[in-house]
Formats: structure tokens, sequence, C-alpha cells
């Protein structure tokens, strides 16, 4: 084939395949983003959380005696020491999961009650998921050892 | 004293490092075999020092010397020998250490290949040494493995419970090597431009140690899910962390490079898009080391560290990858390439179309990982990309790869000659009709459920189409066993290898994304669950002691139609010393699936909350992973491929 072409249809197929993968990037990135908030910026920025339809991340520590079990759900508060949430969960928890403990749910809003899809905790006790780590110096409640 | 050796060891490799770069680039002008020989004294010195040094940490760790900080730090005398071992590389000291003695190891043994040309040679031993000195300084400055602490504890604070594990053992060595590997490539590129010389052997010299980076970075991979699939008890295997997409970008781009540069074996085409690869590999596997160690990004399973290493990780980063791009932009121009008319329908052209959709994939995976970063730093907003993001960008750009990878064997260099291929397409396409009705009428599960599996089906007949050609073409008896050997020496059998792992992986991935089950369900002693055709017991729950922890330990079990299958015992178990707990899964595995079991909290009076997936067809992503490796590993054994289809 002409070199000429050849360069032409390379250039083409570069463009589209670029053009497309850009697409696909900028519709991922506005409808697949989760969002972290803590409970007091959650309140904060929504006010009412029947405004929030969005999939996202709630982090903060598990308040004290707030656990209840009812059947396979787990029911349980996050506080960031300024405000709460309640989350209702379905299936084990992380192995660190236990009052007190800097942990992250992910889900959803449903009546005012945080249906959480995914509870993430870190196996080592004095670990805190970084974002919660943050928003707790920022409200002056960390305690943590590494800082 | 014995750790002080070791200490002076690294700072004796460092000084002989940085004059070994004096020497070579005082003779850059003037190279010839003698610069070579004394580069090649030097490079075998760093690495028997560097070996001894490492040595000396293991033995510091076997023997429990917690008067060294990172072992007490990482280690405990409880710990059973092969994790005092590997937590030698269980930290950020150590696994720096680990990584070196694998850059002098390369170093060492590219440096006694005397048939590459003196002039390259030289350049490519002194390319290397640089980076193993900016290395060797990062340790010496930033994290000595070999430092003391002020009071000797009386025991060690013992390594991670979810890091003691067999196959975690093994994933830092392997990924390294995968990582370092990659080095070896940078610097033949680098050595390209900085001597201007670049042939069609620089390529065939080349090509053999992306393939062993490659498979080594596989296997590490693997390792790495596998690990994270049966020791995490989230049932998952890949999740799309920040930590895993830093191992897999680097083998997204050795994989493109690895189909590159057989290209130019044959024909000195694509020269400055192969060195930018090389180059790129490289900065991959850095960004990838540094990503995991530096607590840089935000990750669920990242190690927590110093930041304050922040700086001298940028100035690493800023020599290795932009003092190469800098040479790059200047003297990529002066190359020559040779006049190539190749067709559309050839070779050629599948590898760069193969080419531009790796570098694309690997574009999506960059801006998911650095995004949340971005977005931080730019409004303070913390947000997470999960695998929704890479199945709707990372999982389209990919199909088509896969969807040429069965075709592309087919063609031929340069020219389209095949006057089969359309009879081969028409045999392809009806075998994947069939196969995807077939998977649609076993159970109607999605329509991305179905395009992964016929994908699967696909590149799998293809790659049988086109071995089975290429047996009849070379009209081969399979009665003769000394002309099967020749056939297969004349072909590339590691590229059908590697490409049936993909079909082998592939098909494993369409039975772990959408055909699993999870049940969660809350159950007491002598209770049984229903399953499908199977159903589990609950025969008892129990404490056990294990060598460095307590576990909570119950039984089950298994039978399918009433007939006994196995016993399947989950545990939770309690490590004293850390005071801190892990799930181990019980996991049953057959050739057609994985049973999955957790066990939850609970107590024998309400009950015990249980997790079960039912996981078909998992193993095979990892025995798919295996066979690409193998593959990789096969294709260096393979002369190359230079005298046929030329």
């Amino acid at each position: 084939m002409n070199a000429k072409y050849r360069r032409l249809f390379i250039t083409i197929i570069i463009i589209l395949t670029l053009g497309l993968a850009t697409k696909l990037i900028l519709m991922a990135l506005e409808d697949n983003i989760v969002y972290f908030y803590t409970p007091n910026d959650l309140i904060e920025k929504f006010g009412d959380t029947k405004n929030i339809q969005n999939k996202i991340r709630i982090g903060g520590l598990v308040l004290e005696s707030s656990i209840k079990k009812e059947g396979e759900k787990t029911i349980f508060m996050i506080t960031d020491r300024k405000k709460e949430v309640k989350v209702v969960f379905k299936g084990p928890l992380p192995d660190l999961f236990r009052e007190g403990q800097g942990i992250v749910a992910e889900g959803m809003f449903q009546n005012n009650n945080f249906i959480a899809s995914e509870v993430l905790a870190k196996h080592d006790e004095n670990y805190m998921p970084p974002e919660v780590a943050d928003a707790l110096k920022k409200n002056n409640v960390w305690k943590g050892a590494s800082d | 004293m014995i750790p002080e050796l070791g200490h002076i060891l690294v700072i004796i490799t460092f000084v002989i490092s940085i004059m070994q770069c004096f020497y070579w680039l005082c003779n850059l002008r003037y190279t010839n075999i003698d610069v070579v020989r004394v580069l090649q004294k030097g490079s075998l010195i760093n690495f028997l020092f560097i070996f001894l040094s490492f040595f000396i940490l293991t033995y510091s760790f076997i023997t429990s010397d917690f008067s060294l900080l990172i072992v007490s730090n990482n280690s405990h005398t409880l710990k059973p020998l092969i994790y005092k071992i590997s937590g030698v590389w269980g930290n950020h000291e150590g696994s720096l250490l680990l990584w070196v003695l694998i850059l002098s190891a390369f170093t060492f043994f590219v440096s006694f290949k005397d048939s590459i040309n003196s002039k390259l040679l030289a350049s490519i031993i002194g390319v290397q040494t640089i980076i193993l000195s900016l290395f060797l300084a990062f340790i010496l400055f930033t994290s000595n493995p070999f430092e003391r602490v002020d009071e000797l504890p009386l025991d060690g604070r013992g390594l991670n419970p979810l890091l003691q594990d067999p196959g975690l053992a093994l994933h830092p060595p392997m990924l390294y090597i995968g990582y370092v590997g990659l080095s070896v490539s940078f610097s033949f590129a680098v050595a390209a431009l900085i001597t201007g010389e670049i042939n069609k052997d620089w390529a065939r010299q080349m090509r053999p140690w992306i393939a062993i980076a490659w498979s080594a970075l596989t296997i590490g991979i693997a390792l790495g899910s596998w690990w994270a699939y049966y020791e995490l008890g989230w049932g998952g295997w890949w999740f799309w962390d920040p930590v895993e997409n830093a191992s897999f970008m680097p083998w997204l781009v050795a994989t493109a490079l690895l189909h590159c540069v057989s290209i130019l074996e044959k024909k000195l085409i694509f020269i400055n898009w192969t060195i930018l690869l090389s180059i790129l590999a490289f900065s991959f596997s850095l960004l990838g080391t540094f990503i995991v160690r530096s607590g840089l990004l935000t990750s669920v399973h990242a190690f927590a560290s110093d930041p304050s290493r922040g700086v001298f990780i940028l100035i690493i980063l800023g020599i290795s990858i932009g003092v190469p791009l800098i040479l790059y932009t200047i003297k990529s121009s002066s190359f020559n390439e040779e006049k190539s008319n190749f067709d559309i329908f050839s070779k050629e052209s599948a590898i760069l179309v193969n080419n531009l959709f790796l570098t694309t994939a690997t574009l999506t995976v960059l801006i998911g990982t650095l995004y949340p970063l971005f977005l931080d730093a730019i409004n303070g907003n913390k947000v997470s990309i999960g695998p929704a993001y890479y199945n709707a960008t990372f999982a389209p750009i990919m199909a088509p790869v896969v969807f040429l990878m069965a075709i592309a064997p087919f063609l031929n260099w340069k020219k389209y000659t095949d006057k089969n291929f359309i009879k081969k397409m028409i045999f392809l396409s009806a075998v994947t009709f069939l196969g995807g009705t077939l998977l649609y009428l076993i159970e109607e599960k999605s329509i991305f459920a179905l395009i992964c599996g016929s994908l699967s089906i696909w590149l799998f007949t293809g790659v049988i189409t086109d071995l089975i050609s290429k047996i009849r073409e070379a009209k081969v008896k399979l009665q003769n066993i000394k002309q099967i050997f020749f056939f297969i020496s004349k072909i590339n059998l590691g590229i059908h290898v590697a490409h049936i792992g993909v079909a082998i992986f592939l098909a494993g991935v369409t039975g772990e994304q959408f055909y699993k089950s999870e049940y969660n369900v809350i159950k007491k002693v002598g209770d049984i669950i229903n399953i499908g055709t199977k159903s589990l017991k609950f025969d008892k729950i129990e404490n056990i002691d294990g060598p460095n922890y307590n576990s909570l330990m119950a039984t089950f079990t298994l039978y399918e139609n009433n007939k006994f299958i196995s016993k399947l015992r989950p545990e939770k178990r309690f490590y004293t010393n850390q005071k801190s707990q892990t799930t181990e899964a019980a996991i049953l595995s057959d050739f057609w699936g994985d049973t999955y079991l957790v066990l939850g909290e609970g107590d024998n009076k309400t009950g015990w909350s249980l997790r079960i997936y039912s996981n078909p067809l998992v193993s095979w992503i990892w025995a798919g992973a295996f066979f690409m490796a193998v593959g990789g590993i096969l294709s260096v054994t393979q002369k190359s491929s230079r005298f046929r289809n030329v």
C-alpha cells in the first residue's frame, strides 16, 4: 500500500480510537465517581438526605454502643463526633469492625437510612482510612498514634 | 556487628556504582571492549556485594535480631521460618533492598552478553548503573534497612497477619522481577538514543528480557490477585484498587512493547515508537514501585508510610523518566527507518492496532487511578473510582484487542496472502455463534456476559485453528516425533500458549463476573443450607490454637445430591501479638468452580452469620495467567522467527 495512504489510514484510526476513549472516560467519570463525605459534611452540603440520589461513601467512627443486630441486618451509627448517620448493612462485617473503629461505608440513601452495600475497615487496629483521618483532624477529634 | 557489615556493603556498592557511571560517561566517545570489561567487573562486584548485604538482612530476620528497627517492627520469634524470610520484603526498607538486588542481578546478567556490540553494551550497563546508584542513594539517605533501635525490645511486633501467607510471600519478588526486568529494555532504548545505533539485532537482543520481565509480572499480579481472593474474604479477585492498577499499567505497556518489538526484529520500522514504549514501560514500573510504598494514593490495602521520602522519589522519577524523554525528543528524529509498504491486512497493521488499543487502555487505567488525587488537589473533593468506571472504559477498549488477537496470527507479514483467511473467519464465526447460543441457553445473563464468553470461545477457536492450519501447511506427520519437535521449534509456540492463556482467563472472568451467586444466611450448629444441588451441614464450631494465633473454626460438610463431597473449615483467627483478626475463608476448588465459605460474627444462641459464594470457573483466571507466563517464557527460548515469513 502506498505510504501516504497508509499514514492517513493510521492517523484516522488513532484519532477515532482516542476520541472514542475520551468520550468513554468522560462519560464514566461523570456517572461512576463515588464521593466521600463525613456525616457533618453530608448534612452541611445536602441538608436533607432525600436530596442524595447517587452512590456515596460515608466515613467516620462507629459510634459506641450503637451497633444493633436485626436478623441478617446490622444497624449502626457513623460519627465524626459532630453529626451521626444511621447505616444499615446486610451480611458479614469486616474483621476489625467494632465500636470506635474508623470505617468507610459505601451505599445509597433510602428513606433517610443509609443502605450500605459495602463496609470497609482496615485489618490493622491502628489504621484509619486516610479520608477519615483527615476529616477527624479537621474536627479536632483525632487521637491517632502516627501524628 | 554483622548488620553494620551489610550497611557498609551498601555504601561501598554505592561508591563503586557512582565511579562506574563516571567511568562510563568519560569514555562515552571512545567506547571499546576494554571499557566494557571494566564495567562488567563493576557490575559483578555490585551484584555480589548487594547479594551479601541482602543475605545479611535475611540472616538478621531469621535469627530475630531485634536490635534492627525493621526486624523488631516486622518480625516475631514465634513466626514460622518462611514468614521470617518473607518479612524481609514485607516492609518498605527491605523491599527496596530486594529491588536493588534484582536490579544488580539483571545488570550483571545483561553486562556479560558479549554478543551485543560493545558501544551499545557499555551504554546499557551505564544506564543500568545510574538507576542502581539512584536507588542506593534512596536506601542510604532515606530508607536504611540496617538502622538500629535505641532500646532493645523483648520481642518483635510481628508481621501483619494478613501478609503471613505463601502466595504473598512470593508476590513481591515476582512483581519486582517484572518491574526491574523492564529496566533492561529501558536501558536498551536509552543506550540506542545515546549511541544512535539501532538495528534488527538490537531488537533481537532486547526481546528476551522483555519476555522474562513480562512473564514475571504476569505471575506477580496473578499471585496478588489470588491472595486477595482467598485471604481477604470478599470473594473478589480484582478490585481496581490503585495498588493493583500500579502493577497492571506496566504490564499493559510491556504487553504492547513485546508485540511491537517483534516487528522491529524483521524490519526497521516503528523505531521511535518502540523506544518510547520501552521508556514508558519502565516509567510505569517506577511509578508502581513508589505508588505502593509511598502512600501517595489512598487505597483500601495500602501500607501506611512516611511521605517525607516524597521529594527523593520525585527526584528519582524526574531523572529516570525526564532525562530519557528529553533525549528522546532531541534524538528520535535522527533514526533512519526502512521503507516498508505493508498492507492494511498484515501482521504489522494488526500489531499497530494492538499497540494503539493497549496504550489507550493504559490511559484509561491511569486516569482512573490519578483522577481522585487530581480532584483532591483541585477542590478538596474526596472521591473514589471503582469497578464501574473500568467496566465502562477499560472493558470496551480491550474487547477489540481480544477480537483481533484471534485473527491477527492468521495474517502474514507485509502482505495479505492467506487464501484461506475468509474460510477461517467463517469457521470461527460459526463456532463462536454456536458457543454463544449454548451459553445463552445454559443460563440467560446480561449481554456483557454473552460478549465476554463469546470472546473467550472466539479466541480459543482462533488459536486452535491457527495451530492446525500451520500443522497442515508444514505437512507434519503426528507419528514422527522428530518432525513434531522440528515443527515446534519453527513456530512461535509461546504466542499460541500465551493467547490460549488469555482465552482461559476470559472464560474464568465470564464465570466469576456473571455466573456467580452469593448467599448471606444466619445458621446454628446442626442446620443445613441448600445451594442448588449442593447442601452444607453445619457440624460444629470450636476454638483451636495455631502457632501464633487462636482460631475460631467452624466445620461444615458439603454434600452434592446427598453424596459426601468434602469438609469445609472456615476460620476467624485472632493474632494475639498484633491484637488483630483475620478471616480465613474455606474454599473448595475444582475444575468447574469454587465453593467459598466465610464465617462471620455470631454466637451459638442466635446463630452465626455466614456468606457463601458459588464462583464458577474462577480458578481459570489464574490458570490463564499461568499459561500467559509460560507462553512468555517459551518465547524466550524460541529463536527469533527471522527465518520465516520475512
